[in-house]
């Protein structure tokens, strides 16, 4: 199935001035949101690393303290930190809330982040060879990449991936322009050096472990252990889900991927084509949309990126509509639903062989 | 040693919140308990708005205790909260230091622009509205007042000038205000000003209709007996550039002449280093966004902000004038000018604000 240069247009026509639509009515709804948002996770941070101390009062207290760091971790990364380093609320000219100044709570650095994420995968969304997000040079997840030996125990990759997450999200950039091991890709856009690279990877990534395994548990005195261990646990809670959501955004069942060639000097309306082929959504209620930073409308966020990811729920109910009207499937369905069509796929492709996820445009 | 401290201290902040200071990782909790907080600013709350003329409203502001206070003659940057968007503008200080000492009053007289972007909204404000300034700014002041002096205001310029007259306690030599405007209907902050000439001997108030008074006129009237006297000017920028070269060409040293500009100056033009006075080739700058560069021959006469836009990049901006840091982008190499200051760049990788930099070299920019 393949749209005419017509239909082209005409969808591009048809999702801008959706966007504007949303664009328009931007204002104080947004701001007071996402400012409720972002206090939410100051004050679950702040009692969640004081409920930890207070775990010798009863156990309990601890467990509620390491839940609420969780929250306030994945608060910070997806509905707070993924959103603003998209761009998504500079209009508010905030202090703290805008892409050039925010920093997360996480292993990797904003500034490595914007450039592999918005730039990269926005851009080039799975594309073979472009998009380093299709796999994470990992995992196989297609038979349009050939079948090695380590494809084999990817399923324990994947869980080590999923484990250790926010490393692999830090280290993401540096792997892919062989900072230090393998050889130098020539077709690679080389916009910082890899030493800066190496700064901001190291310098990042002490900062965050000094916090949770050195300051914290330091100041808890006798407590310390219940506190590292806290905040372990916390790091890895946080780590589990936000793959997880990231896993369900383009790896299920239908997703499509693209060659470079294809690609090669599409319009806009091809690129939002190709953005609806390539990404799926999840549906759930209105606190699972938060706490996956609303990238459960995967669609709707890489058709429109730097709208506020509240308007995407109800902007999905539209983008859907246009996708039924082009025949252009739309693919979308319960968290569980999505998530096991996930593992199924990691787990076929550790095999030679299967299906090709190649779309011809 | 204290540098090292800060950047220790900054670290410290890094780690615990993410945020270069503790005071924007608690912003969220602080602007719960004190609604308008905003960091490096000052809450102030509006009390009065006046019609001063058809397009000058004058706000009367009660400002916290904390802030510093001002030299007449200063001005402030204005922030206010509009359908979720901080949006700031500059304006002058138009009040006495008296009425800031006795009532922790200031009072701005705010030109408003029908189609500009804040100031139309700051006839919406309703009193009692939390808005934030800053610091007082600005090295435009009276600095002998026992010199004798002459002052000279166009438009809107006559806010930072009457906060100086207002201000003065002890007067010792005469000293004389040319006021150009569109008749007396439009001269904003009149009445005060006619008042102190009444009351003060060695004052006295010219004013200058510019509907039938040409300005040669009153150029020509200023620079008599122009010797010995300190120069104040406020006003459009070419207004001031014309009154500039008058008074300079009659004998007055540039020294004595002290000027404060509202909006955008003329550029001057530039001689490149390396390039000769006259010389016609052109420079370049490669703008580079999301990794896809472009290449365009630059007028060097205009801001790098024109440039871009004159050549179909669209780069991000927003009061076209250094106050809002919108459009503030990487430079990868070259030198620019501020236009503000006329200050040069180094030739390195630095932040700069698209809007104010003119360039002078070769350009490397990251959009």
């Amino acid at each position: 199935m393949k749209l005419t240069t017509e239909q082209y247009q005409a969808l591009e026509h048809e999702l801008d001035s959706l966007k504007q639509q949303v664009q328009a009515q931007l204002g104080e709804h947004d701001a007071r949101y996402i400012r409720r948002v972002l206090l939410l996770q100051r004050l679950s941070a702040l009692s969640g690393r004081v409920l930890m101390v207070l775990g010798f009062i009863t156990p309990w207290l601890w467990l509620l303290g390491v839940l609420l760091l969780a929250l306030a971790k994945i608060l910070d990364n997806m509905e707070i930190g993924h959103n603003v380093l998209h761009g998504q609320y500079d209009w508010m000219n905030d202090p703290v809330l805008h892409s050039k100044r925010y920093e997360w709570d996480i292993a990797c650095d904003a500034g490595s982040w914007q450039r592999t994420h918005n730039f990269e995968h926005h851009t080039y969304t799975n594309i073979i060879g472009k998009d380093r997000d299709f796999g994470y040079g990992l995992l196989r997840l297609s038979n349009d990449f050939r079948w090695r030996l380590r494809n084999l125990w990817q399923g324990g990759t994947y869980l080590l991936l999923s484990m250790l997450f926010q490393w692999g999200v830090s280290y993401h950039e540096l792997a892919g322009q062989r900072v230090f091991a393998g050889k130098k890709k020539t077709d690679r856009l080389t916009q910082v050096s890899d030493s800066a690279l190496k700064k901001a990877f190291f310098s990042k990534g002490a900062r965050q472990l000094l916090k949770d395994y050195g300051f914290f548990p330091l100041i808890a005195g006798p407590m310390w252990l219940w506190v590292l261990t806290g905040n372990l646990l916390a790091n890895l809670i946080r780590n589990v889900w936000t793959s997880t959501v990231i896993f369900c955004g383009h790896f299920t069942q239908d997703v499509h991927v693209f060659t470079a060639a294809q690609c090669e000097g599409e319009s806009r309306g091809q690129w939002y084509y190709r953005q609806m082929l390539g990404s799926s959504n999840f549906t759930g209620p209105t606190w699972l949309h938060i706490l996956t930073g609303h990238l459960s409308c995967q669609i709707e966020h890489h058709l429109f990126p730097d709208i506020p990811a509240r308007h995407y729920p109800a902007m999905a109910k539209q983008v859907q509509a246009v996708a039924v009207k082009y025949g252009i499937p739309y693919n979308s369905g319960s968290f569980v639903r999505q998530y096991g069509t996930v593992f199924w796929r990691i787990l076929r492709y550790s095999l030679p062989g299967g299906e090709k996820a190649l779309k011809t445009l | 040693m204290d540098q090292l401290l800060l950047r220790l201290w900054r670290s410290f902040c890094l780690m615990l919140g993410n945020q270069p200071t503790l005071r924007l990782y608690f912003l969220p909790l602080l602007q719960r308990c004190w609604p308008g907080y905003m960091p490096h600013l000052y809450r102030a709350t509006l009390l009065d708005k006046q019609w001063q003329t058809d397009d000058m409203l004058q706000l009367t502001l009660q400002v916290s205790g904390r802030w510093p206070g001002f030299v007449p003659g200063q001005h402030i940057v204005l922030s206010i909260n509009h359908n979720g968007r901080y949006l700031s503008r500059t304006f002058s200080i138009c009040s006495s230091l008296k009425l800031w000492h006795s009532q922790r009053h200031i009072q701005l007289c705010c030109k408003v622009n029908a189609q500009g972007g804040v100031t139309p909204l700051l006839q919406q404000l309703q009193t009692g509205t939390m808005l934030s300034i800053s610091k007082a700014q600005g090295d435009f002041y009276w600095q002998q007042p026992a010199n004798a002096a002459v002052f000279i205001a166009a438009g809107s310029g006559i806010t930072p000038i009457a906060a100086m007259l207002l201000s003065q306690r002890h007067w010792l030599a005469p000293v004389t205000l040319y006021y150009r405007c569109r008749g007396e209907e439009n001269a904003a902050l009149l009445s005060a000003l006619q008042q102190l000439a009444t009351k003060q001997p060695l004052f006295s108030l010219q004013l200058s209709d510019s509907r039938i008074e040409p300005a040669a006129h009153l150029q020509a009237e200023c620079c008599a007996n122009a010797n010995a006297k300190q120069f104040y000017l406020c006003g459009p920028a070419a207004f001031m550039q014309h009154m500039r070269a008058a008074l300079i060409s009659s004998g007055v040293s540039a020294a004595h002449i002290k000027q404060e500009q509202f909006g955008l100056a003329l550029l001057m033009p530039v001689i490149t280093p390396g390039q000769q006075a006259g010389s016609t080739e052109p420079l370049t700058a490669r703008f580079i966004r999301a990794g896809t560069a472009t290449e365009i021959t630059l007028n060097n006469q205009q801001s790098l902000l024109q440039n871009a836009e004159q050549h179909g990049l669209s780069p991000r901006f927003g009061c076209r004038m250094g106050v809002c840091f919108q459009c503030v982008c990487d430079k990868v190499s070259g030198q620019v000018r501020d236009i503000r200051s006329g200050v040069l760049s180094g030739h390195g990788s630095e932040q700069i604000q698209l809007c104010v930099s003119q360039p002078v070299t070769e350009l490397v920019i990251k959009l």
